[in-house]
C-alpha cells in the first residue's frame, strides 16, 4: 500500500466543520450526520487524486465536498443522480457545432474584389502547401482532431450512463476524454478568429462567416461539458453497470 | 502507458531546458511575413502585438502580449522553479496550485499557431494578399509543445513524494 510510507493520516470537510489546527482526530469527535461509522476500524482511506494523502472517506450531503487536508484539492464531491445528464446534453451541443464549424467558412477576405474564404481545413492546407507541415499537423491535431475525438468520446462515455448501459469501449472513451482534455484548445482557436479578423481589417474587407458562429458556440458548450464531466464519478458508474451485468 | 517518476521528473526537466532555449530564437525570428499588394513585411511575435497597439486595438494588443509573450515565459519559469524544488519538503502547497494554474493556462500561447493558420487560410490572394509562415513559427510551435508536455509529464503527486519510495 502507497499510503504506509505517508507520515500523516488526516483529511476533513472544510465547508462543514471549523478548521481545527489539533489534527486530524477532531473530525471523528463532532457529532455529524455526514460521518459514517465512526468506529476507527470502519474507515476507509480513499487517496487524494492530486497528492495522494489518504483522505478518511465518509458520506456526504448534497452539494458538499471532501477536500485533501495536506493540498486542498477536491477529493469527492456529491453529485445528484441525474448529474451527467448535462454533460450530455452540452457534449451533444458542442459536437453539432462542432460539424458545423468544420463544414462552413469561418470568414472571407476580400481585398480588391479579389474574395477568399477560410475554413478551418484550409489554414491547415495552406500551412501544408508552404512546407510547414508540422505546423499543419499540429493545427490539425489540435483544432479539428483532438476537440472531436474529446467531445465524441465524452459523450459517449456520458451516454452509457444515462442509458445505464455497459456500452462497449466506454471505459476506452474514458481514456481518451481523460487524455484529449489538455487539447480542447477550441476556446483558443475562437479567441485567435477574432484577432486574426482585427488584423485583416487594417489590409482589407473581412468579414464573419456562419462557420465563425459555431466556433464560438463549440468553445462555449465544450468549457461547459467539461465543467460538468466528471471523469471519477463517470468511472465509478461504468463500473457499478459492468458489475450489475455479470 | 506507465512511466516511472525518476524518468517523469527527468524528461519535464528536459523538456523546461529545451523550451528555455528555443524561447530565443522564437522571439528573434519571424514568425509569419505578410505582404499586401508588393510589400513585404516580416513580423515577429512582438512585432505583430506591436502593430496591432499602433493601430488603436490596445486590448486585443493585450491578450496577444499576454498569451504569446508573457505566458510562455512566465510557464518555462514557473515550470523551473517547480521542477528544481523537487523532492525538497518546502512550498508544496504553492507549487501543487501553481502546476494547476500552469496546465491550465497553458494552452492560451497556440493562440499564436491558430493566428498564423487563420491568417494562412484567407491570405492567399496572390500578389494582392498573402500571408506565409517563416521559421519562427515552428521555433515558436515546439517552445508551446515543449512547455506543454512538461506540464502534463509532472504530476502534482510528485511535488508531495520528498524521499524516495522504494516500490511505487
Amino acid at each position: 500500500m502507497i499510503f504506509l510510507n505517508l507520515p500523516r493520516f488526516e483529511t476533513m470537510d472544510h465547508s462543514l466543520l471549523p478548521e481545527n489546527p489539533d489534527g486530524a482526530e477532531s473530525a471523528l469527535e463532532v457529532p455529524s450526520v455526514h460521518i459514517l461509522k465512526n468506529q476507527k476500524d470502519q474507515t476507509t482511506w480513499i487517496p487524494c487524486p492530486s497528492c495522494e494523502a489518504p483522505c478518511r472517506d465518509r458520506v456526504l450531503s448534497k452539494g458538499t465536498e471532501l477536500r485533501c487536508r495536506r493540498c486542498g484539492a477536491r477529493v469527492k464531491i456529491a453529485r445528484g443522480e441525474y448529474s451527467l445528464q448535462p454533460a450530455l446534453a452540452f457534449s451533444t451541443a458542442a459536437l453539432f457545432a462542432a460539424i458545423l464549424a468544420n463544414l462552413n467558412p469561418i470568414l472571407t477576405f476580400d481585398v480588391v474584389g479579389d474574395t477568399q474564404s477560410g475554413w478551418i481545413i484550409t489554414g491547415v492546407e495552406s500551412l501544408n502547401g508552404q512546407g510547414y507541415w508540422p505546423l499543419a499537423l499540429l493545427v490539425f491535431f489540435a483544432s479539428i482532431l483532438a476537440p472531436l475525438l474529446y467531445l465524441s468520446a465524452m459523450w459517449y462515455a456520458s451516454a452509457a450512463c444515462f442509458l445505464r448501459v455497459p456500452l462497449p469501449f466506454a471505459r476506452t472513451a474514458l481514456q481518451w476524454v481523460e487524455m484529449m482534455e489538455p487539447w480542447n484548445l477550441v476556446p483558443v482557436y475562437a479567441i485567435a478568429t477574432v484577432v486574426s479578423v482585427v488584423k485583416l481589417r487594417m489590409l482589407g474587407n473581412v468579414e464573419w462567416q456562419s462557420g465563425a458562429r459555431w466556433v464560438l458556440g463549440m468553445a462555449f458548450f465544450s468549457l461547459l461539458a467539461a465543467n460538468a464531466f466528471d471523469c471519477k464519478l463517470v468511472g465509478e458508474k461504468l463500473t457499478s453497470l459492468e458489475a450489475g451485468r455479470k | 502507458m506507465s512511466i516511472s517518476d525518476t524518468i517523469r521528473v527527468e524528461l519535464a526537466r528536459a523538456l523546461v531546458v529545451t523550451g528555455i532555449i528555443l524561447y530565443i530564437p522564437s522571439n528573434i525570428l519571424p514568425v509569419m511575413t505578410m505582404s499586401i499588394v508588393g510589400t513585404v513585411e516580416p513580423l515577429t511575435v512582438l512585432g505583430g502585438v506591436e502593430e496591432l497597439y499602433d493601430s488603436g486595438l490596445p486590448l486585443i494588443a493585450g491578450v496577444v502580449f499576454l498569451a504569446s509573450i508573457v505566458v510562455p515565459f512566465l510557464k518555462l519559469a514557473c515550470l523551473g522553479w517547480i521542477l528544481f524544488l523537487h523532492g525538497k519538503p518546502v512550498n508544496m502547497k504553492e507549487r501543487t496550485t501553481l502546476l494547476k494554474i500552469v496546465q491550465t493556462i497553458g494552452s492560451w500561447s497556440m493562440v499564436d499557431i491558430f493566428l498564423l493558420s487563420v491568417l494562412a487560410a484567407v491570405g492567399q490572394l496572390g500578389a494582392l494578399a498573402s500571408v506565409e509562415a517563416r521559421p519562427g513559427a515552428l521555433f515558436f510551435a515546439a517552445v508551446v509543445l515543449c512547455s506543454l508536455f512538461a506540464a502534463e509529464i509532472y504530476k502534482p503527486r510528485l511535488i508531495w513524494r520528498t524521499k524516495p519510495i522504494s516500490a511505487a
